[in-house]
């Protein structure tokens, strides 16, 4: 997992930091959760941004409430930030959809986009948002989950809630949007 | 924590307190335009010690040392005489008081030559005690409303 921008941690794993911040808040520790609320926003925002690409403040709000109000069900404050993601993309997606023009893509090669890196506070250029922003959102989700974020294809598909075959065949054409509209 | 410090998207104390709102399950939360500058509005709220007693209803007093800071000890003093150890998070346009029972939350953010302001109040999930049928009636969003008067009423005079 590639985890950025949570904020000062002290060197300790981020999931670590979380952990006591998760519990406590689990017990209704509003002051606990304000802080937890700090640690995780900038994770949320840079999942939901390459997504949500013109909504990303309103993916951003939505997945929060949807992870707080989630949170004291989560058994194992470990899994913090993969649980997040999961809710996250949803809501993402979800938001992305509402605005988005779909347009199927036209499937060419399967060079892996050489564009679409994140800088080391991980975030993205402009570019590189303006070129998502030109993908169908289900093709912009596979990316994320791929590329950015280095997901295996099982895992994204579970995530998406696809079979890995459709993850496969999006990334296919995905991949090659992305490379079309990088290149424009 | 300042008012770029609890940001995302634009930076918004008030969308911050809808996610608490949500995490906290509150029972009350309300969210309102008030006509009056956000620098007068959060005068009112920021200043505990003399205004909450105004806010809400049946507390007497509020004693908490003035100004900014983070996990500040209060104590508030009710109507019959009840006493409760809060703990304070005050910041720009953003204020968490937590004791063992209940929370209370404010936010506030310039909107136009206005303010949105937003208040939360949730009682914290333990076994119910006796002290906490004081926050059960002040629960409610007709309730979150008559604050948020309140705290434009109050705002006015000054």
């Amino acid at each position: 997992m590639r985890i950025q921008g949570e904020g000062e941690s002290g060197g300790a794993e981020p999931w670590e930091v979380a952990a006591p911040l998760v519990r406590a808040a689990q017990d209704g520790d509003a002051l606990a959760m304000d802080e937890l609320l700090t640690l995780v926003t900038p994770y949320v925002t840079r999942l939901c941004r390459p997504i949500a690409v013109t909504d990303t403040a309103d993916a951003v709000q939505e997945s929060l409430v949807a992870i707080f109000k989630g949170l004291r069900g989560l058994r194992d404050p470990q899994a913090l930030y993969g649980w997040m993601r999961t809710v996250t993309v949803r809501e993402a997606v979800r938001m992305a959809r509402r605005t988005a023009v779909e347009q199927p893509a036209a499937p060419e090669d399967l060079v892996r986009p050489a564009g679409l890196r994140a800088d080391r506070d991980g975030e993205l250029s402009a570019d590189i948002r303006d070129a998502l922003a030109r993908l169908p959102v289900r093709h912009r989700a596979v990316l994320v989950l791929r590329e950015l974020e280095g997901l295996d294809e099982r895992t994204v598909a579970d995530l998406l809630g696809v079979a890995p075959g459709t993850v496969k065949s999006r990334l296919h054409r995905a991949r090659a949007s992305f490379r079309k509209a990088w290149s424009r | 924590m300042n008012s770029t410090s609890t940001a995302y998207g634009p930076g918004d104390p008030v969308l911050r307190l809808r996610v608490m709102a949500a995490g906290l399950r509150a029972g009350m939360y309300a969210e309102q335009r008030i006509d009056l500058p956000y620098d007068r509005v959060w005068a009112v709220a920021s200043d505990l010690r003399a205004e909450l007693p105004h806010l809400v209803p049946f507390l007497r007093e509020f004693r908490v040392p003035p100004g900014d800071g983070d996990r500040v000890a209060a104590l508030a003093v009710g109507m019959p005489g009840l006493r409760e150890n809060f703990t304070v998070r005050l910041a720009p346009g953003w204020c968490l008081m937590q004791s063992r029972l209940v929370v209370g939350g404010m936010a506030a953010v310039p909107e136009g030559d206005g303010t949105r302001f937003a208040v939360l109040g949730a009682t914290r999930p333990i076994a119910l005690r006796p002290a906490q049928w004081l926050y059960g009636h002040l629960l409610g969003e007709r309730r979150g409303r008559a604050f948020v008067r309140r705290v434009a009423e109050r705002a006015q005079l000054r």
